[in-house]
């Protein structure tokens, strides 16, 4: 039987969850270490993919994909807008900001977009913030959140699409 | 100067009285300084109607030689003005690279020359040319450098649509692959034909020469030109350092804030249509199957079974009352089910299949065919937090809205 890492089970129960693991969180260290182990692990034992990045980690899979990460890139991408269009560096605020939630709620309301989030989870804002407050996308303390490094994987999103798109005109 | 029948108090008495008219052609005339005939005359006019002092064309023209008409009718300021005026409005106008290289070009030629010169008189005139061109040069390179500074922070204003973001990116790139790549290399020391490197060389050559040359008139101006060289490496470190640690992160830094910003929008505009955004959403995962349950319903489900369980030993004292009851064949209501491929709401559908064949339904008959959930090839999602009522024979189940759907083969 092999020796599995003390933090192990954590491991495993926290990216089951849904949980993106994140530097300089310990469990992240033990997963880089033993990148090759725990991936052939999930693989294996769940099907799923695991995913680790330069500082986070978590799982995916085609079978059991979260359906809301729709909803969390939208809330992202009108944010990102709305701050850029009131002067504010975006990236900055977001890589580094805090944000209190009733005026984060307010300021994507009054958006000419808020229509679309409407339909979505994001609606209940609160309960959308606990909910990838749990995914450790998002950090929640008290009134006010911020965002983590897992936020740099729906910036990966936007330069792709972007990419992508530029790709297509230049083809016209 | 033969040509001019002015002196230079007059030149400057007229760039005072006339400063907003020479800024406003300035401007207008930019980047080339030739500025279209009609113009022209309309600047010219409105300015005489709306300041106290005049001026006229043919003054401004064949007097101050200001500007001159050329043959295809536009005017073409003095270049011997817009080098004062972007030096006096800081307003300096962009060099290709190229030019700028062709410049110090000349600090090669002459510093070649400068090395196998014997006579005395060539070599004094080679050493002050070499001073000229590099002060020049300097000048040159400073104020090109303050330009792309200043057109790097007009880029960071914020965009109002997307064609914005558009124009954002090919601007930096524009700049980062024309000019801040090209001065670079200009500037860059480990670059054998870059300027700095004919600094340093000339620097290495002078600090000899300046305490072996023969003449203490050849040591007075090798020692002219050794400081000279040493300025302007001090001065061409700080441009490079400029360029490479501010300007170009800063540039490389608005192209990519842009692009996140040019691809959050395709996302948004196209949020109902995903085909067009491309790229597929990053997959997470949703917290697994064993989970498909809530806890309040696992612990009311623990609750019931446990009542269950709880009346197995009655039934020990009453034999002769028990009566083997009819279980469904759980394999025939999964057949059903697979041939469904998506159930919105699992109970219930539970209860109406049940309902098909049997009025009493109690719960060992429910959970036969409920416990189809914990099927391996059926994947259980559960979303929503409502409860809806099951009426049994013998309980009253209150089930949340689970959607199954058929696992996909691998």
């Amino acid at each position: 039987m092999r020796n599995y890492p003390n933090d192990h089970k954590e491991i495993v129960s926290n990216l089951l969850e849904g949980r993106f693991i994140i530097y300089p969180n310990p469990m992240f260290a033990t997963i880089q270490i033993q990148e090759d182990e725990y991936k052939e692990f999930f693989k294996e034992s769940y099907g799923f993919e695991l995913n680790i990045d330069s500082e986070f980690a978590y799982l995916s899979s085609n079978e059991v994909s979260e359906k809301r990460t729709r909803d969390f890139t939208l809330f992202l991408a009108m944010l990102c807008r709305e701050l850029d269009y009131s002067g504010k560096n975006f990236r900055d605020s977001i890589e580094l900001g805090t944000f209190d939630i009733d005026e984060t709620e307010q300021l994507l309301r009054q958006s000419s977009r808020w229509e679309i989030l409407e339909k979505t989870t994001v609606a209940n804002f609160e309960g959308f913030i606990d909910a990838w407050n749990k995914k450790n996308v998002l950090k929640r303390t008290g009134n006010q959140f911020k965002f983590t490094k897992a936020v740099k994987l729906f910036f990966e999103f936007a330069v792709n699409v972007a990419n992508a798109k530029l790709k297509e005109q230049q083809s016209l | 100067m033969s040509n001019l029948n002015l002196s230079g108090k007059d030149i400057l008495k007229f760039l005072l009285t006339h400063y907003e008219f020479v800024q406003l052609v300035f401007n207008y005339s930019k980047p080339d300084f030739i500025i279209d005939s009609d113009k022209f005359h309309n600047l010219v006019n409105g300015y005489n109607t709306s300041s106290e002092s005049k001026i006229s064309l043919s003054k401004i023209t064949t007097e101050f030689k200001f500007c001159r008409q050329l043959p295809t009718g536009e005017y073409k300021l003095n270049g011997n003005y817009t080098t004062f005026l972007e030096f006096i409005f800081d307003d300096f106008i962009l060099d290709l690279p190229e030019t700028l290289k062709n410049r110090y070009q000349a600090i090669f030629n002459h510093f070649t020359n400068l090395q196998t010169e014997t006579n005395i008189n060539r070599i004094i005139l080679l050493i002050q040319e070499i001073i000229k061109v590099v002060e020049k040069f300097l000048n040159d390179i400073e104020g090109q450098t303050v330009r792309l500074l200043r057109d790097t922070e007009s880029l960071k204003v914020n965009a109002e649509n997307h064609s914005d973001f558009t124009i954002r990116i090919q601007k930096a790139n524009y700049w980062i692959d024309e000019y801040i790549i090209p001065l670079n290399a200009i500037l860059n020391k480990d670059h054998p034909n870059s300027v700095v490197n004919a600094i340093i060389q000339i620097q290495h050559y002078t600090s000899e020469k300046r305490i072996l040359a023969d003449t203490y008139e050849l040591k007075r101006e090798f020692e002219k030109l050794y400081a000279c060289a040493v300025n302007a490496k001090t001065e061409l470190d700080k441009t490079l350092s400029k360029l490479t640690r501010e300007l170009l992160p800063l540039l490389e830094r608005i192209k990519s804030d842009s692009i996140i910003l040019s691809g959050f929008y395709h996302f948004i505009e196209n949020i109902d249509q995903p085909e067009n955004y491309i790229i597929t959403l990053p997959i997470l995962l949703r917290r697994t199957k064993g989970n498909a349950m809530s806890k309040t319903f696992s612990s009311e489900a623990e609750f019931y079974v446990d009542q269950f369980n709880y009346h197995t030993p009655e039934i020990l004292y009453e034999e002769e009352t028990e009566e083997i009851e009819w279980l469904p064949d759980a394999s025939y209501f999964k057949e059903q089910l697979l041939k469904e491929r998506e159930v919105s709401n699992f109970y219930q559908w539970c209860f109406d299949s049940l309902k098909e064949h049997t009025d009493n339904i109690t719960l060992s008959k429910f959970f036969t065919v409920s416990n189809l959930i914990l099927e391996e090839d059926i994947i259980a999602e559960y979303k929503e937090e409502t409860r809806f009522e099951i009426q049994l024979s013998d309980a009253i189940l209150r089930m949340p809205k689970v959607k199954i759907y058929e696992k996909l083969s691998e």
